[in-house]
């Protein structure tokens, strides 16, 4: 069983809109770098089959050779080797265009997982579009995996409720974080074996951009509007908390 | 008349050769004892110290008095003085058993005037007759045991011990009363349980045959119990000061940093195992703790976990320990017996330890299991594990925080620290940088410098010295933290550190130096106290009751008790919670559970009711975890704000 997951090294996600501050058009260089939030549960996720099934696991990301030093936490966790195509666009179809080419470099992919969207970006869309390029099934929003008698069993998590779904050979999966692949912390051990564990570095190649440019990109301007609810009852309130926020479309 | 030795005795030196064979059973039941505690590892053993302080790891001083003299032991007055009765009583009877064997030996005059009279009759007969007092409180107490007697657990073992001492003192005292009846109405001057057996209970007729049996009696059951003490719970009298004297000299938990240059080396054909899983994992002095501890639950009776319903009792801890290193089993996985929950439910407060009279030290033990399960098993709670990753990727544990690291002093001019410009660095943390309640805390103190003219400046980006990483058990994050702060304080030349919180002045001033960062570290109450000294501050005692809740990283683990107590009552009336000073009780955020949720009920609610019934208009502290700790607890009994930082308390007393 030979898995593959993309993740994406991006800026801080949890910097307070506030503090936000933009250079060249995109996050200020100033904030901390890490891996995407659902890249994580995909390599959680990823991990665990794994574990269950012996097999391998390769990381697989697009972006600079500084991305390295944070793809390493990926494979502190467990992934066997990293495979960076290096390139700077942030066109999805660029990006998935290199990420199939860094696929087809290695044999044998059983199952490609990703986050659920990129904790910059927030498109999601990538996945998608290579799984078309690939031509196997895309389905996104999947919490657990299952693999059984040569098959796979996947639950789609939606804001309603489950759904199951199976698919046999390979497929491109985008993962949302549930309670069971929380990502886990590296092992101290894994964390000087991740330094040991290797690197390909790809150059990217040409693909067809998107016929689409950006003409603006702005921080809104935040304004800090407080309404108190007023109720005793804890619960309650944040089903009116909720409510609201569901109204307002923040959800 | 004079005592004769064996008098009324045939073959009485039967007894004094049966102590050769006593004394080898006694010393090989400690030999067995040693074998158990040699199979923990070696401690690093400095070289030979200072003798008054110690030998090597040694210290003196602690054998003494809180070894022997059982210092600790009192603050339980009841248990304390029954102890002493029992120990003190035993030393003097010991005392007088030689004293007759060098009697019978070379003759040494100890049957003769006063000494006999005062010493050998009187000091004796009080001995055994407190020794008999405090063996049946014990009993009495072993029969009616308090919780923390009873619970997780007792100790077996006790009451056979305890009777058979009982019944050796009782025939000690049947037997003087026999030779005293026999010697035809004459007492013993100072022999006054003896002389009350004589004249009231011992038939004169039967004296003689009653102390012929009663002697022997005495003298084997003697030899039987000293044979028997390393092989039962009394093998403490030995254990217990020696724990005391190799226990760790500076006040409460060192966990000490960890070296982990084995991993880097490629060729290291073993690496350490990090932290403790099974018992071969821990050191001999961990294993002394072991088999030191007499199970009497102190250190449960005040853990904030315990008393709040959570699965976690220190003393369940080691008795667990101390069962499996009594039946050998060194190798067996120990984290699921203890569970991870009641390993990771400690806060570090370290009120276990300064409650123990034996000087265990069980958060080490504690915290060792969590050094295991974080760094070899990638497992922790969940909360804390977000709040790890974000120290590992943001240099901070406040995840999710509404605040940039500049928030905190909007609309400030705070002075960044310019090297060969300034003085001290004042280190604002993580917790103030990020938590909007404790920013107040920085804003206080940057007024109050900035008022009594110092001069100080920050990091242009607060950052955290590591501490919540430690203390969650990964000290590689902390190591890995704790090398970038000290390579940038040197950077920038910096020797003078004022810190905001307990935990980053604990980091600092323990376990920076042994990674090179020696720098001179105030908390900032000591620092607020020192300006008020040299009359920096201009402040208005107001007519206010304020009552200090002792953060267990500045008292309890570094000592700090008075400094904020004088800070306080220069600006208002200083009023204590019946828990205060070395007995505190924690806020509930140490040991990295600010970002746990609680089991049980909540610490922080229950400390915040106890400030409440002391009526105090406002309730100090002096760290930005109990402050938020506290505050968020207070929500339970009022929706006042009563809890301040002292810096806040003392910057709004400046004129």
């Amino acid at each position: 069983m030979h898995i593959a997951v993309l993740a994406k090294v991006v800026p801080d996600y949890l910097v307070p809109s506030m503090d936000f501050e933009l250079s060249n058009n995109r996050a200020h260089e100033r904030f901390s770098r890490m891996l995407g939030l659902y890249d994580e549960n995909a390599i959680e996720t990823a991990i665990q089959i794994k574990e269950k099934t012996s097999g391998s696991l390769t990381l697989i990301s697009y972006g600079s050779e500084n991305d390295i030093q944070f793809l390493r936490k990926g494979a502190a966790m467990g992934a066997d080797q990293l495979i960076l195509v290096k390139g700077t666009s942030d066109d999805a179809a660029v990006i998935a265009g290199n990420l199939m080419a860094a696929l087809q470099s290695i044999d044998n992919v059983d199952l490609v997982l990703a986050g659920q969207q990129s904790a910059d970006m927030d498109r999601g869309v990538v996945p998608g579009i290579l799984a078309q390029m690939l031509g196997v099934p895309f389905i996104p929003q999947i919490g657990d995996v299952d693999h059984e008698n040569g098959s796979w069993t996947v639950t789609q998590i939606t804001a309603q409720g489950k759904r199951e779904l199976e698919f046999s050979g390979p497929g491109v999966l985008s993962i949302t974080s549930i309670p069971e692949n929380v990502p886990r912390i590296p092992a101290v051990r894994a964390i000087f074996a991740a330094k040991k564990k290797p690197v390909i570095k790809l150059e990217s190649t040409d693909q067809k951009k998107m016929a689409l440019n950006e003409l603006e990109v702005a921080i809104p301007k935040i304004e800090c509007v407080c309404e108190f609810i007023d109720v005793e009852d804890p619960g309650q309130a944040v089903r009116i908390l909720l409510n609201r926020l569901n109204e307002e479309r923040y959800l | 008349m004079p005592r004769i030795p064996y008098w009324n005795i045939d073959y009485g030196i039967i007894i004094d050769l049966l102590a050769i064979p006593v004394a080898i059973v006694f010393f090989y039941g400690l030999y067995r004892q040693w074998l158990l505690i040699k199979q923990g590892k070696m401690r690093v053993i400095p070289s030979i110290g200072n003798m008054i302080q110690g030998i090597g790891t040694f210290r003196l001083k602690a054998f003494l008095v809180r070894g022997i003299l059982n210092a600790r032991l009192y603050r339980k007055p009841a248990s304390g003085i029954a102890h002493g009765f029992v120990f003190w009583g035993m030393v003097i009877l010991f005392i007088g058993t030689n004293l007759v064997i060098l009697n019978i030996l070379f003759g040494l005059p100890v049957f003769s005037g006063g000494f006999n009279r005062w010493f050998m009759s009187f000091m004796l007969d009080l001995a055994g007759f407190l020794t008999l007092v405090g063996i049946v409180f014990f009993l009495v107490r072993r029969m009616i045991p308090p919780v923390r007697l009873r619970l997780p657990e007792a100790r077996k073992g006790f009451v056979p011990v305890s009777g058979l001492l009982g019944l050796i003192l009782i025939t000690g005292f049947v037997t003087e009363g026999a030779r005293i009846a026999a010697a035809a109405g004459s007492l013993e001057a100072g022999a006054f349980v003896g002389n009350f057996l004589a004249s009231n209970l011992i038939s004169p007729a039967l004296a003689l045959e009653i102390h012929a049996v009663t002697w022997w009696v005495h003298g084997l059951l003697s030899l039987g119990f000293v044979a028997y003490i390393p092989y039962s719970p009394l093998v403490h009298i030995v254990l217990a000061p020696v724990n005391v004297g190799f226990a760790d000299p500076a006040p409460n938990v060192k966990m000490g940093v960890m070296d982990f240059s084995a991993f880097e080396n490629e060729d290291a054909e073993e690496l350490p195992a990090l932290g403790a899983n099974k018992l071969a994992d821990f050191t001999r002095k961990r294993f002394l703790d072991f088999s030191s501890c007499l199970w009497c639950g102190r250190c449960q009776e005040v853990c904030p976990a315990y008393n709040t319903d959570k699965p976690l009792s220190p003393k369940g801890v080691i008795v667990t320990l101390a069962d499996r290193l009594a039946s050998g089993k060194l190798d067996e996985s120990l984290i699921e017996g203890i569970s991870m929950d009641a390993i990771f439910n400690c806060t570090t407060c370290a009120a276990c330890m300064e409650a123990c009279p034996v000087s265990i030290n069980q958060p080490k033990t504690i915290m060792r299991f969590r050094q295991n399960l974080v760094m070899e098993q990638s497992r922790i709670p969940e909360l804390m594990g977000k709040a790890v990753a974000s120290l590992e990727q943001r240099a901070h544990p406040f995840f999710g925080t509404g605040s940039g690291a500049a928030e905190w002093r909007k609309d400030l001019d705070v002075p960044i620290f310019e090297p060969g410009q300034t003085e001290y660095l004042l280190w604002i943390g993580c917790s103030v940088a990020y938590e909007q309640r404790a920013q107040k805390i920085g804003r206080a103190m940057v007024r109050i410098l900035q008022k009594a003219g110092t001069s100080f400046g920050i990091l242009e980006e607060s950052r955290c010295t590591g501490d919540p990483a430690k203390q969650m058990g990964n000290e590689f994050l902390f190591a890995e933290i704790a090398q970038q702060n000290i390579e940038d304080f040197s950077a920038l030349g910096i020797k003078k550190i004022i810190t905001l919180c307990p935990h980053c002045f604990n980091s600092f001033s323990r376990h920076y130096p042994k990674l090179g960062g020696e720098y001179e570290i105030i908390p900032h109450g000591s620092f607020i106290k020192i300006l008020m000294d040299e009359k920096k501050l201009n402040l208005v005692r107001k007519d206010q009751l304020i009552t200090y809740h002792d953060p267990c990283y500045l008292g309890r683990r570094n000592g700090i008790y008075d400094d904020p107590r004088t800070v306080i009552a220069g600006v208002g009336g200083l009023v204590e919670m019946p828990r205060h000073r070395n007995e505190s009780f924690c806020c509930g955020g140490g040991g990295g559970n600010y970002w746990a949720e609680e089991l049980g009920s909540r610490i922080n609610q229950q400390r915040a009711g106890e400030a409440m019934e002391t009526n105090a208009d406002t309730i100090a502290v002096a760290c930005p975890f109990c402050l938020l700790m506290l505050t968020d607890g207070l929500k339970k009994h009022t929706e006042e704000t009563k809890i301040f930082d002292i810096a806040e308390i003392v910057a709004a007393s400046m004129v």
